[in-house]
């Protein structure tokens, strides 16, 4: 495996390195730690001495199951500090047969030029293409099939990646080859356009899958962990079913289900865009509730969602792009939430910070709670880069400055996803003290706070919630290092044998003898790379808090406020 | 002449595929509407719903239930979720 670099600078070049002191470095690892070591920190997210790190994890491009999430690491326009945000889609496994560990887009250029990127197992091309300038996802897409074939997998940027909006994701083609799988948090998509790069087009035609060193001990490995996703009522039941928005009622009846911008804890209309709701549409209209967002998952939890006419209108919309551009705005409409999704995909936008954005506008007065064709309409302005749409597009702080709104849910610069810290107290340590800003999925506390899984830690209350936040962050750090799929932490929490069979499996395929023990190791020296890179970016412990009203404003129905103290949160990373 | 019965009147509402084999009343969400004698507990009431799946987690007015032994009272609101959400009340 070796690192791509791609400078922008002058004349662009690209040129392969050995991984060197990269060497056991995969996905969020990698991604972290070539910003840590290789960008300062305290430049300009969008200037020439930011890098943006694309990186398959440490089993992209194998035969296990699981194993395409692809990590984008660079400095956040959005927060100001490192970021990785990952994705699913085909392209992790693609960089991993190309044999390319990460790709790393440096420098910039001088002029206003857009260029494409392509890759096979011979060459890399780096091409000036202006006719692709400001080209939504799908319509991109459409082009690069055209002029490079259907075997092809994509990571692209909509215009608000070519804006340089602090809302911009990266997409990820998925097995149908169209953009849905976004990167989508902290803004890395405007990184990425900061570079001049359009679009990377990967094509693996004639490799094979990377082999393990001991080829019957992983193959043997991955069947156990096969069977163990299977088996897990969640991952083998649940996610398949109903993918991501299974989560909609079960969130909005224990009242964490934040709603009107965190104003109550449940929302009238939940059960309308449910994830049972929608998978019967999909099922009806001759969509699709199970399907794999990459060859090699056996989870499944997407979805194909068709409009009213049966025809395709999106992938189906996940639990917290629903909140965000539903409950959490007074959105009950299904299908409007879903056509919000495609907007974002098209134009490139994260759906958490887009739906955040848009309940700030609204309590700003700018458009009436529950307004779908309004919020439908300002992401329109939002691709169209109309003056009100670029401050959208910069995010819900952005927004909430611009309009001088109080009640702001960001932390680091970024919008709370859809649970609420009052109501799941263990989330709100890992919004307040996730290097990354607030992001549910860097400790995903939701696992054992209400769905008992691995265990129970009550979610009303303060007790033990930064001892469950720091060690779902260790182990998550470890996962997103692997290219595996978040998900498999169901499975895992519950089940030693499957977590053994996903260690075996690193073993095998690397000759390693990783333990219990050096996964936790793993996992701390991510979180160091990102607390060091932070450290040195201006963050202090009073970054690592969530805004005042969540400690004031008590959430209906349980009326709770946010009760684990700053001295806690700042025990969080003591190990 | 005798007392009447003390009864309690529980809203419950089934999510992902949870049916109850017997005939409740419903009300406009289409929730079941179950009166029973009180004193009954959250293990009781699930027998006495006779669900099509074993509930993995039981939601008590917001409240994630720990406990099958809890005693539930007039005007409480149970939800059941499946295996979907995972959990240890199996
Ligand atoms: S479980 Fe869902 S998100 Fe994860 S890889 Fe499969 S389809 Fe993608």
């Amino acid at each position: 495996m070796k690192i791509l670099r791609i400078n922008m600078s002058g004349n662009p070049t690209a040129k392969f390195e050995e991984l060197g002191e990269y060497e056991g470095l995969g996905g969020r690892a990698l991604t972290s730690a070539v910003i840590s070591k290789e960008v300062d920190p305290l430049c300009h997210p969008l200037s020439a001495d930011n890098k943006l790190v694309i990186a398959p994890g440490l089993l992209g491009g194998t035969a296990a199951a699981m194993s395409g999430r692809v990590s984008v690491g660079c400095k956040s326009p959005l927060t100001g500090g490192i970021k990785e945000a990952n994705a699913g889609g085909q392209a992790g496994q693609v960089l991993g047969r190309l044999g390319i560990a990460a790709i790393v887009l440096e420098g910039k250029p001088e002029g206003n030029d857009t260029y494409k990127v392509y890759i096979n197992k011979d060459e890399v091309r780096i091409e000036k293409d202006n006719s692709i300038k400001m080209l939504p996802n799908y319509d991109l897409i459409d082009r690069m099939k055209k002029e490079y074939g259907e075997k092809i997998a994509c990571v692209s940027i909509g215009p608000a990646g070519e804006m340089k909006l602090s809302g911009a994701s990266v997409a990820i083609t998925d097995m149908e080859l169209r953009p849905t799988r976004h990167a989508g948090r902290g803004g890395v998509g405007a990184v990425m356009g900061s570079k001049g790069v359009k679009v990377i087009v990967l094509d693996d035609t004639g490799t094979t899958p990377r082999q393990p060193k001991d080829a019957e001990a992983f193959k043997d490995a991955n069947k156990r962990f096969v069977a163990g996703l299977q088996k897990h009522p969640v991952t083998g039941q649940g996610l398949p079913a109903y993918g991501t928005n299974v989560l909609t009622n079960i969130i909005n009846e224990v009242g964490a289900y934040p709603t009107y911008n965190f104003k109550e804890g449940r929302f009238q209309g939940a059960r309308k865009i449910s994830g049972e709701v929608e998978a019967e549409l999909e099922k009806q209209r001759g969509g699709n509730p199970t399907h794999g967002c990459h060859r090699g998952c056996v989870i499944r939890c997407s979805g194909i969602y068709h409009d009213k006419d049966g025809h395709y209108l999106t992938k189906q919309p996940e639990y917290e792009t629903v909140w965000a551009l539903g409950g959490n705005c007074g959105i009950d409409d299904i299908d409007k939430i879903a056509m919000m999704d495609f907007l974002c995909d098209n134009y490139g936008l994260d759906t958490i910070e887009m739906g955040a954005t848009i309940a700030v506008a609204m309590e700003a007065g700018i458009l009436k709670w529950g307004d779908a064709d309004g919020a439908i309409n300002l992401l329109h302005e939002v691709g169209k880069g109309t003056p009100l749409g670029r401050i959208i597009g910069n995010g819900a702080a952005f927004t909430g400055r611009a309009f001088a709104v109080e009640r702001v849910p960001v932390v680091k610069g970024q919008a709370l996803p859809a649970y609420d810290p009052r109501a799941v107290q263990g989330i709100g340590v890992t919004y307040a003290t996730s290097p990354m800003g607030a992001d549910h999925t860097a400790g995903y506390s939701i696992a054992l706070n209400v769905l008992k899984t691995g265990g129970f830690v009550d979610p009303l209350k303060p007790e033990g919630q930064v001892d469950l936040s720091r060690n779902l962050q260790i182990a998550t750090a470890f996962i997103d290092s692997t290219g595996m799929c978040l998900f498999i932490a169901f499975a895992l929490l519950d089940q030693p044998e499957t977590n053994q069979a996903l260690l075996d499996m690193l073993n095998a395929f690397y000759g390693w003898n990783m333990t219990d023990k050096d996964v936790v190791e793993y996992g701390k020296k991510v979180l160091k790379f990102e607390r060091d890179f932070n450290t040195r970016a201006g963050f202090t412990k009073q970054h690592d808090r969530l805004p005042r009203f969540f400690y004031k404003e008590p959430i209906p129905p349980h009326n709770v406020v946010f009760q684990v103290k700053d001295e806690e949160l700042d025990q969080l990373f003591n190990w | 002449m005798q007392a009447p019965e003390a009864f309690m009147k529980l809203t419950v509402k089934l999510f992902g595929g949870i049916k109850s084999t017997k005939d409740f009343p419903k009300n406009e969400e289409g929730d079941l509407i179950v009166e029973l004698p009180s004193e009954i507990s959250v293990a009781e009431l699930i027998d006495e719903l006779s669900l099509n799946k074993k509930p993995f987690i039981v939601v008590l007015n917001g409240v994630i239930l720990h406990d099958l032994a809890i005693k539930l009272k007039d005007g409480d609101k149970l939800s059941f979720f499946p295996p979907i959400a995972g959990g240890l009340l199996n």
